[in-house]
């Protein structure tokens, strides 16, 4: 009996152990938390975004372009773990970045002005865009819009809705 | 015969509809035009609407031609949770002495108080909004006046708030004497050119009190800025001019008095940064001249990263600042000159009211919390004030290029 309690407890705690290793996206306080790229405090929880280190640790940005430019810029790309952007139509779910879907819309404006937007599954990113137009795209193109938007041309924004 | 032409000229006055004169419509709760939506739908472009006291509850208010709306003894329009309230596509539009409340709330659509797009020459003055989504929504317009407005909304339940004045895409808007209090920024610009933003109060605002965003050429003074998120934040913008305004109490991890990033050629004179986490933050801003400021109680005065280039900090007092300056590189391509220093233990054996040796702003402990945040709670130990001390002489660690040559002796008037 005892040696089963024991046997109980040790797998609990390996249980603990494991997941506190598995490094996950984290919480975002929105209201209080800054963006590591634009240093913009967090408030949408429909945009904000992450990159999650080896290590656990959590790099918050207020949007997808945000968490996009700092991976297109990062120096130290082997040690990122997982990136994360919110489901649009449910905010609190989490969805790894080269596996969600982005609409790409005017009508839909994000923080950072790149009016981006992610989804979990294509079908209901097309939802949104037969609602708010634009064009449905992954996130290799993300990373080129804010590549040609923002890191080719020194100024952000300049080039954006003029 | 006098007599008589006198009488017809009072008959002439007393049977005329008093529309036709003053080419007025009047809107009551209880008279023939009960709506403000139909008394719109009646007007003549140029028309003056007078709204009577009362409540009228209606949304989504479309105004198409050039017209006056103004309220008596304040009446009240309620959104009733739904939609826009007034939404504005004409131009020389004035709105005027309303009570306007619950808009809709949407993470899809940005629901306003008073939408106005493609407008030019309107003046919107003198309402309250309350329980509003975004208040009052400029898209597209030129030339406005928002004067004197109050919008506040408190509805924590949601999760989000908007803005309380929004622009984007904007040219020339004056924006004066509002109070904007419990919204996401206070006051938001993107793409708007030649703001002026004066007299204005925003505060317990959630993110920030007021936000430029690629907005150049504006200026913004006679502000205050009170207990905002995270202060006001000031990004990818030129030519921005900030003068006479108070940053007080903006405290948390990310909260800044003044936040800049990616500023170029502005001016920041004559304010005042009281009781600020940092009270400024610069990182990628060049060419800006920070002069005559007070900063007093601030965790930091100055943040500034070594990315930021050909600024200047000329004439400022620093008051009892936990931390003066504080920077991430030992290079700091950046210039500070007759600064007055509460901190300077310095003499001047001239008299001149200049110090005679230079100060240091860097402190060595402000350079260790850059790389080790945590060893923040080692603050006003006895071993800190030494090696402070110690480097002060002899600099290893701060930035050797980073002193005021000519600190001034006394506090600057």
């Amino acid at each position: 009996m005892i040696f089963r309690i024991f046997l109980l407890i040790a797998a609990f705690f390996t249980l603990i152990i494991l997941s506190a290793c598995e490094p996950k996206p984290q919480p975002i306080n929105y209201g209080s938390d800054g963006c590591e790229y634009c240093r913009m405090t967090i408030t949408e929880a429909e945009f904000g975004s992450q990159v999650v280190n080896n290590q656990g640790r959590a790099f918050k940005f207020d949007s997808v372009e945000c968490m996009a430019a700092f991976d297109l810029t990062n120096e130290n790309p082997e040690n990122i773990h997982s990136k994360w952007v919110p489901n649009f139509l449910n905010r609190d779910e989490w969805v790894e970045a080269n596996e969600a879907v982005y609409l790409h819309s005017e009508t839909l404006r994000s923080p950072m002005g790149l009016s981006l937007s992610a989804y979990a599954d294509r079908e209901s990113a097309e939802e949104m865009r037969q609602e708010y137009g634009g064009e449905v795209i992954g996130y290799e193109q993300v990373k080129q819009i804010v590549e040609r938007e923002w890191l080719s041309n020194e100024n952000i924004g300049q080039h954006s809705n003029h | 015969m006098f007599a008589n032409k006198k009488h017809i000229i009072l008959a002439i006055i007393f049977l005329t509809p008093l529309s036709s004169i003053f080419a007025q419509i009047t809107v009551s709760p209880d008279g023939p035009v009960a709506s403000i939506k139909k008394a719109i739908e009646m007007a003549e472009p140029g028309e003056h609407i007078m709204v009577q006291p009362g409540t009228y509850t209606e949304s989504d208010i479309g105004i198409d031609k050039p017209l006056t709306l103004e309220g008596i003894d304040r009446p009240v329009i309620d959104g009733n949770n739904e939609g826009f309230i007034f939404v504005i596509n004409a131009d020389s539009v004035t709105i005027r002495g309303f009570d306007i409340n619950n808009t809709g709330r949407s993470y899809i659509r940005d629901y306003a108080a008073i939408m106005l797009e493609k407008s030019k020459d309107f003046v919107i003055e003198d309402n309250r909004l309350d329980n509003v989504f975004f208040g009052i929504y400029l898209a597209e317009t030129e030339r406005g006046i928002i004067r004197n407005n109050r919008i506040e909304s408190y509805d924590k339940r949601e999760a989000s708030s908007g803005n309380g004045i929004h622009l984007w895409n904007v040219k020339s808007p004056k924006i004066t004497g509002n109070h904007v209090t419990g919204m996401r920024d206070g006051i938001y610009l993107e793409f708007v050119d030649d703001a002026e933003i004066t007299g204005n109060i925003s505060n317990d605002n959630n993110r920030y009190g007021l936000h430029y965003m690629f907005s150049d050429g504006g200026r913004y003074y006679d502000n205050i800025f009170r207990r905002n998120g995270a202060g006001v934040a000031v990004m990818y913008s030129d030519n921005v001019d900030m003068m006479n305004n108070l940053f007080e109490h903006n405290w948390g991890s990310s909260a800044y008095g003044l936040l800049l990033k990616d500023i170029n050629h502005s001016k920041i004179e004559r304010n005042r940064f009281y009781r600020n986490t940092v009270a400024i933050y610069s990182e990628g801003s060049n060419h800006v001249h920070i002069h005559r400021n007070d900063f007093e109680l601030n965790g930091w005065a100055v943040n500034i990263k070594s990315n930021s280039m050909r600024n200047r900090f000329t004439e400022n007092n620093f008051i009892e600042n936990s931390f003066d300056v504080r920077t991430d590189s030992p290079r700091n391509p950046n210039e500070f000159d007759g600064n007055y220093w509460s901190h300077y233990e310095g003499y001047d054996l001239e008299g001149n009211g200049i110090g005679d040796i230079p100060y240091r702003p860097v402190s060595l402990f402000s350079m260790i919390i850059e790389r080790q945040p945590e060893s923040l709670i080692l603050l006003r130990s006895m071993f800190i004030r030494l090696l402070d001390t110690a480097e002060r002489i002899m600099p290893v660690l701060t930035p050797k290029t980073l002193y005021d040559e000519n600190p001034k002796m006394h506090r600057i008037q």
